[in-house]
């Protein structure tokens, strides 16, 4: 590896910035208005459906498109279970998580069957259409293409219609994952998940089962999302089918590329730019499609390791343990 | 009825299969699958319609003239932007190819916003009646053109030297580089061929369909599931996949419920991939570890 690792001075600094930054950004409400605020939480919602989906492209080297299933799975969930059980939102959270989990499990349980790369991409776009097929089609339940509207609900005294509130939580929320997903990369787990990418026929000489770990990756994938899907469902207060369509899915490789494959920061990176932007194209049908496209081709062949790789250079602060080497 | 839905069935299969072969050609020569084809087949089918309904000229010289841009465009899209990222991961091809599809949406959707287009009925002569079965000039032209392309493409395959040229870059690259054979201009070829036939697939659907600038995914999918059938990388199992799709849909929304035909094509790649991987004739896929 030609990249300098942090030191040890370097890396507790890092320990130190990661949990200075969620309790800084405690303060954004005093900075920003009501419109600032709602970009602000699609942003902390962007974040965790881009590392759910750069763990599996990135780290685990698996091309998938159920990305947007999951998310769309978390949504609705959480929407059907306090609309018609009147559960309350904040714990539809965990089990919209779980059945995001669900699917990356039927997403990814061909794995077992030895079904990987082009084949395994093809399944998870059959999974991802199949999604979008029954939301339309199972009117009682999702509403159709009326979509499901979330019931109004209060915490602590406070409206969840309140953009403050609501991005407490999504903060808590967001911390809470991101942090577990970087533990659970520097883990024995996490080694094994990239070293599938690299190599899966080496990594099963070790006697690490290897499909085990594509599908555990694609749970935790789907469990991230799915949690996702929970705080937009609340973050719009009505769910649509087209929420979950192509057009989601083309901006999560964008956020995932332009930030850098397989890297935490990177969907952070990815996530916090290309939220904003779409806000101001959503005017003239077809430039997003245009917009994203034309970023992905460009970071693929002008910067093919996105932000992350540019921050990597600046400092070696940047660096993560589990990185993938330019080539 | 059951005739009636047996007609219907290959003329959908048929341009199915033509799109799971475009798919077929590029990856044999690349080992790239292409997924952003959907769209490739949703811009040949806009160019036929801007060049009949916009420019005024006849079907068929706007079929071929669409075809021919849709070649270029392959063969620039080849060169301008897979060939720099060649060395590089495979995800990095495939999002490529994504992407591509995305932009050329793009362009659909700014040109013609949010509207569903009618094309004009192409062959409207009078259906033939034999017996109950009613036999439409669409079906038969459909069915007629894919099947002197089936022939012509074959015959190309098996009796020229193009035929042996793209079996051996698809056995060995290297070893066809070996040989002398300049396989990045045969590969920029194949993205060429690839892209005219499956913008032919769209200018073929197009009288008979609604054009809206979505119109690709649900083609891409139902390519992959007669590939994916058919065996990935075998041209004749490319056909016979789609044939067997088509069919298979117009059963199934006919004697069991109309709801299936949509999701006839991600049963069959389920199914697929988890009975029998590698589907009819296809190299053995899975991974043994």
């Amino acid at each position: 590896m030609s990249t300098t690792m942090p030191t040890s001075r370097q890396r507790s600094l890092r320990t130190w910035a990661f949990w200075a930054v969620p309790v800084l950004l405690l303060l954004t409400p005093l900075a920003t208005n009501a419109y600032t605020q709602f970009i602000v939480n699609g942003m902390l919602i962007s974040i965790l459906v881009t590392l759910g989906f750069t763990l599996v492209i990135g780290n685990l080297g698996q091309l998938a498109f159920a990305n947007t299933a999951f998310f769309g799975i978390g949504a609705y969930a959480s929407a059907i279970l306090s609309a018609k059980l009147g559960l309350p939102w904040i714990m539809t959270i965990p089990l919209a998580g779980a059945l995001g989990a669900l699917g990356g499990f039927l997403a990814s349980s061909a794995a077992l069957r030895g079904i990987r790369s082009y084949y395994l991409a093809i399944i998870t776009l059959a999974f991802g259409e199949l999604m979008r097929w029954a939301y339309l089609h199972t009117k009682p339940l999702t509403g159709g293409t009326d979509g499901l509207p979330l019931p109004r609900e209060t915490m602590f005294g406070i409206s969840l219609s309140d953009d403050t509130l609501k991005f407490y939580i999504f903060l808590a929320v967001t911390a809470v994952l991101v942090k577990a997903t970087l533990n659970l990369l520097r883990s024995r787990f996490g080694r094994a998940v990239m070293a599938v990418r690299e190599n899966e026929v080496a990594t099963a000489s070790l006697a690490i089962p290897t499909a085990r770990v594509i599908l555990t990756t694609f749970i935790w994938s789907g469990f991230l999302v799915g949690c996702a899907g929970a705080l937009f469902a609340r973050h719009v207060g009505h769910v649509f089918p087209e929420s979950f369509g192509m057009l989601h899915l083309i901006a999560s490789f964008a956020m995932v590329l332009v930030g850098g494959l397989g890297s935490v920061l990177g969907a952070v990176l990815g996530a916090v730019v290309l939220t904003a932007l779409p806000e101001y194209l959503r005017a003239f049908p077809g430039m997003e499609e245009l917009f994203f496209g034309l970023i992905v081709a460009a970071v693929l062949v002008a910067m093919p390791m996105g932000l992350a790789s540019l921050l990597r250079r600046l400092s070696p602060i940047f660096v993560e343990r589990y990185y993938r080497e330019e080539s | 009825m059951l005739m009636q839905l047996t007609l219907g069935g290959f003329a959908q299969g048929a341009i199915y299969a033509l799109i799971a072969l475009s798919l077929t050609v590029v990856y044999r020569s690349t080992t790239v699958v292409n997924f952003g084809h959907g769209d490739f087949v949703m811009a040949g089918a806009f160019l036929s319609y801007v060049l009949v309904v916009l420019a005024g000229i006849a079907f068929l010289p706007a079929a071929v003239l669409a075809m021919i841009a849709m070649f270029v465009l392959g063969v620039f899209f080849s060169k301008g932007l897979i060939r720099p990222i060649r060395g590089g991961p495979h995800i990095g091809l495939a999002l490529m190819c994504i992407s591509a599809g995305y932009i050329l949406r793009g362009i659909a959707r700014m040109v013609w916003g949010r509207e569903v287009l009618p094309m004009p009925p192409v062959f409207d002569i009078e259906p033939i009646f034999l017996g109950n079965l009613v036999v439409t000039g669409d079906a038969v032209f459909i069915i007629g053109t894919v099947f002197v392309l089936l022939v012509v493409f074959f015959g190309l395959l098996g009796l020229t030297d193009l035929g042996k040229m793209v079996q051996a870059v698809y056995q060995s690259p290297r070893g066809a580089r070996l040989i002398g054979l300049n396989v990045e201009r045969f590969n920029d070829f194949s993205w060429g061929v690839g892209a005219a036939l499956g913008a032919l697939g769209g200018i073929l659907v197009a009288p008979i369909s609604l054009l809206h600038p979505d119109l690709g995914a649900s083609f891409l999918i139902k390519g992959f599931a007669a590939m994916t059938l058919g065996g990935f990388g075998s041209l004749g199992g490319a056909v016979l996949g789609g044939i067997l799709l088509g069919l298979a849909e117009q059963y199934a929304g006919a004697y069991i419920d109309s709801a299936l035909i949509e999701i006839t094509a991600y049963v069959f790649i389920v199914l697929v991939l988890f009975i029998r991987p590698h589907g009819l004739f296809g190299r053995k896929a899975v991974v043994k570890v």
